[in-house]
């Protein structure tokens, strides 16, 4: 989403890992983690000319 | 043979009737276990001001289902019009809606009509005004260039055009405007088996 947000025209992003996200299930965490997901915080700016 | 722009279409209106029935059940009986955190528990784990889940209705709280905290970096001030997409039960627009005043504005946009009309009442019953449109994040009805600021909780991801939602956003957003967004992420590709799946999709 990261790299969308700087295609779409977006400036400033920045991003950090929202640090108690976990699901409430043991195995279903597992299973986020084997696919690398996790939840983020992201911010960016629309410049002034967009 | 169904082409494949037939095939996401028909995906797509099946996992929106599984969006707005998983949503609408947290809201209508937040006790029911999910297998991500909600509620009160989840705002806590997610650093919401304590003060701010007293203040809010018990309907707004108990249903919240956001992955994150928005708040903490979207600096709102007085005056400015924030858009709320996928704004659910309400909890993050009226807690914008305190940082705004009144003096500003507060729009969310949700799936599901039930849902905007649950926001907007427990939006009322703190005495704050928020609107809400029932819409898609992928067409949010709104005019260009008329918020100062978006925030959202836990529902870019749940979109197939992600691309196209981000588009929107940077429309409906005024020049020098700001997104402060939580959201889900997947660091692999995700499989066929998943993303055809709407039950694990709208999770």
């Amino acid at each position: 989403m990261f790299s969308l947000l700087e295609e779409s025209g977006f400036k400033k992003v920045k991003s950090a890992v929202v640090p108690n996200f976990r699901f409430r299930q043991q195995s279903t965490q597992n299973s986020a983690e084997a696919y690398g997901v996790k939840a983020v915080m992201m911010t960016a700016t629309k410049p002034e000319g967009g | 043979m169904p082409n494949s722009a037939d095939a996401q279409a028909s995906l797509e209106a099946v996992l929106k009737q599984e969006i707005i029935r998983m949503y609408q059940e947290v809201a209508e009986d937040p006790t029911a276990e999910f297998h991500f955190y909600h509620g009160r528990q989840a705002a806590e784990l997610f650093g919401y001001d304590p003060a701010w889940l007293d203040r809010a209705p018990e309907g707004a709280v108990s249903s919240f289902a956001g992955v994150g905290n928005p708040h903490e970096r979207a600096c709102l001030e007085a005056g400015e019009t924030v858009l709320d997409l996928g704004s659910g039960a309400g909890l993050d627009a009226i807690i914008a809606s305190w940082s705004v005043g009144p003096t500003g504005r507060v729009i969310g946009v949700d799936l599901n009509p039930t849902m905007c009309l649950k926001a907007q009442a427990h939006a009322a019953a703190t005495g704050t005004a928020m609107e809400c449109h029932e819409g898609r994040m992928e067409e949010i009805p709104l005019p260009d260039s008329s918020v100062d600021a978006v925030i959202s909780n836990g529902v870019i991801n749940l979109s197939f055009r992600k691309r196209r939602v981000i588009e929107e956003m940077f429309r409906v957003l005024k020049p020098g405007g700001r997104i402060s967004i939580t959201d889900i992420v997947s660091g692999k590709q995700l499989t066929q088996s998943i993303v055809n799946d709407p039950k694990l999709w709208a999770s």
